[in-house]
């Protein structure tokens, strides 16, 4: 497996190892989960996505033998954890589930301080801790402390559904579809919240969904499975992109993987280009002079402080001669922070007039701009070094998998 | 004599009998309640045990109470005890099924998150299923009660205490002016009955019932 490429997160150390884990339900001809190996590092997202039936939450839920195992093991942080008492086990391991499952007829600070007060924390330990919890999933604990989970928004019972997962700072989490029955904006912050959280806390975390898209956001390495929990790839997110190891993979994750990798990359991680701009209240010959000079069509007007306000072309500064350069052209808008990915950078730029986007930081004054040679330069940048990766581990002649998808 | 000034006259007589009758439905609707919520814990999670006590003391409630009081003198002799087998054995349906829905109404997801935390089995029943199946349980008892205030007054066939006794006097002095008197003061008693225990149901259930579930 290529390690070397995912995000300095990982310590290497083996936090979960699943060794030829089989699950056979009574009364089935099939394994439902047939023999699967998995090494899962400490501190990284691993995310299990494969269609309805692949047997993925099946696995997940072996881990924490909610379901247990036909044969094989579970190894949990050194330790085989396949027959000890299962009910201690799943007291070390967070457990976040679609339906979030807050118990209603339990405040929410006491839904959170579940797992503690069952590992007989004292009452003060355990209070201070449910309203860290809260403020960690940005819930203000002196208004949420003592609220019941029907006057939660779906999204809010989520928070908690996570910050009673960490209740007890369990050093792993299985997360089930987490955010699978929430709309989708507010998905989209809760997606964002978590992996802010999770820079912070550094678990090991499984992830279940059938959403490639999620599973590209959200993990440091993906495995994709196919019937029976059988591997088809295990890698990160940019590895699947650029070198699907085969036809089921390509398929899965379907056309978009060139636009679905610009999801992987941010603003920040590339040069911007500067544009040529100038100062409100410049006079209009001067700044026909610079449009001049530079090889652009239009000028881009910013404000005292440096935030963009206008594009000004040549006609615009011919035909509005005298009318100041904020009241001529056309309004600056496709803005982007450097933290945005390039996908959303591409979304502004398609849409934007001069065909580039542009970029201010979080006070909103100009930092420079992305244009499309700088996206395509991106895209063949992580192609190539991909692709480089996977070449290297055919000629160590490991187990690249790369029987096909090589351009 | 009127109605109002017979009560009046009988005023010790009816307080009396109400007390008597209280705790014997009482006694019996505790009895019950022990009984069924255990058959009901123990049933709820398989589907032919679950059948059978249902069955069960769904039959009980069809036996003619006039006769299941008269079979019980054999056994447990005149006098309360027989009185309050009967009415535990009609009690127990209401209960056992209030108790199997309760336990069986409880979201999965609810369950599966206790379970993923955990909890053990019977830490997962106190703490999670049973207090989320507890208005329903409530309900049940709160009929049980119902039903047996009525079935209680018949009790005094095999000289059980409570109204009944009114009830039956009177039935053996049909065509007295007295008759119908005995009859309607020992009526009112057990609707009067109904009535408070009604109310002491509905503060219960309040009480006891978590806000997040009301």
């Amino acid at each position: 497996m290529t390690s070397t490429t995912v995000n300095n997160r990982s310590t290497g150390k083996v936090m979960i190892r699943l060794e030829n884990l089989t699950k056979r339900f009574p009364g089935q001809k099939h394994n439902a989960v047939d023999n699967l190996t998995l090494d899962i590092y400490e501190g990284e997202i691993v995310v299990l996505v494969g269609p309805s039936g692949c047997g993925k939450t099946t696995t997940m839920k072996m881990i924490n033998r909610i379901i247990e195992p036909t044969s094989g093991r579970i190894i949990l942080d050194g330790e085989d954890v396949t027959t000890t008492d299962p009910d201690a086990l799943r007291r070390r391991i967070g457990y976040v589930i679609q339906q979030v499952g807050l118990f209603p007829h339990l405040t929410i600070g006491e839904n959170i301080a579940t797992v503690p007060k069952l590992l007989g924390w004292d009452s003060k330990r355990v209070s201070a801790r449910v309203d860290e919890l809260l403020e960690m999933v940005n819930l203000a604990p002196e208004s949420y402390r003592n609220r019941y989970p029907k006057q939660l928004s779906g999204g809010q019972k989520q928070r908690v559904g996570v910050a009673r997962a960490l209740g007890a700072d369990p050093d792993v989490m299985l997360m089930d579809e987490p955010f699978g029955a929430i709309d989708p904006i507010t998905r989209d912050r809760l997606q964002n919240e978590f992996l802010r959280l999770q820079s912070e806390v550094r678990k090991t975390i499984v992830f279940v969904t059938h959403d490639i898209d999620e599973a590209i956001k959200m993990g440091d390495r993906i495995a994709i499975l196919q019937d029976a929990s059988k591997i088809a790839q295990y890698d990160t997110p940019e590895q699947i992109l650029t070198a699907p190891a085969n036809d089921f993979v390509s398929d899965f994750i379907g056309n978009g993987a060139s636009l679905k990798r610009l999801n992987l990359s941010h603003v920040s991680d590339i040069e911007l280009t500067q544009w040529p701009t100038v100062q409100l209240g410049t006079d209009h010959n001067q700044a026909l002079d610079m449009l001049r000079r530079s090889d652009r069509s239009a000028l881009l007007v910013l404000d005292e402080s440096g935030r963009p306000r206008r594009w000004v072309g040549a006609d615009d500064l011919h035909r509005g001669a005298g009318r100041p350069l904020d009241e001529i052209g056309l309004p600056a808008g496709a803005m982007v922070e450097p933290r945005a990915t390039l996908s959303d950078a591409l979304n502004e730029l398609i849409t934007a007039r001069y065909s580039v986007t542009i970029v201010v930081d979080a006070k909103g004054i100009y930092q420079g701009v992305v244009d499309i040679e700088q996206i395509n330069e991106a895209i063949r940048g992580m192609r190539s070094s991909a692709v480089a990766r996977a070449r290297a581990g055919l000629a160590e002649g490991a187990e690249a998998g790369s029987t096909g998808g090589q351009p | 004599m009127d109605f109002f000034e017979f009560l009046i006259n009988r005023s010790d007589d009816m307080l009396e009998l109400g007390i008597e009758h209280a705790v014997l439905v009482g006694v019996s609707v505790l009895l019950a309640t022990v009984i069924g919520v255990g058959l009901g814990i123990a049933t709820y999670q398989r589907e032919r045990p679950r059948e059978v006590v249902l069955a069960i003391t769904g039959a009980f409630l069809t036996v003619p109470s006039f006769a299941l009081f008269i079979l019980l003198i054999g056994p447990l002799g005149l006098g309360a005890m027989p009185v309050v087998v009967a009415l535990t054995m009609y009690g127990l349906l209401p209960i056992v099924r209030n108790t199997i829905t309760g336990l069986r109404e409880v979201d999965p997801a609810i369950v599966e998150s206790a379970l993923g935390m955990g909890m053990s089995r019977s830490q997962r029943l106190l703490r999670i299923e049973l207090p989320l199946a507890w208005p329903v349980i409530i309900t049940g008892i709160r009929v049980t009660t119902l039903v047996l205030l009525g079935i209680a007054a018949i009790g005094a066939i095999v000289l059980g205490p409570g109204y009944g006794e009114l009830i039956f006097t009177g039935l053996a002095r049909v065509g007295t002016p007295v008759a119908v008197n005995l009859v309607l003061a020992g009526t009112l008693g057990v609707i009067i009955l109904a009535v408070l225990f009604d109310a002491f149901f509905y503060v219960i259930r309040k009480l006891t019932t978590s806000q997040g579930i009301r």
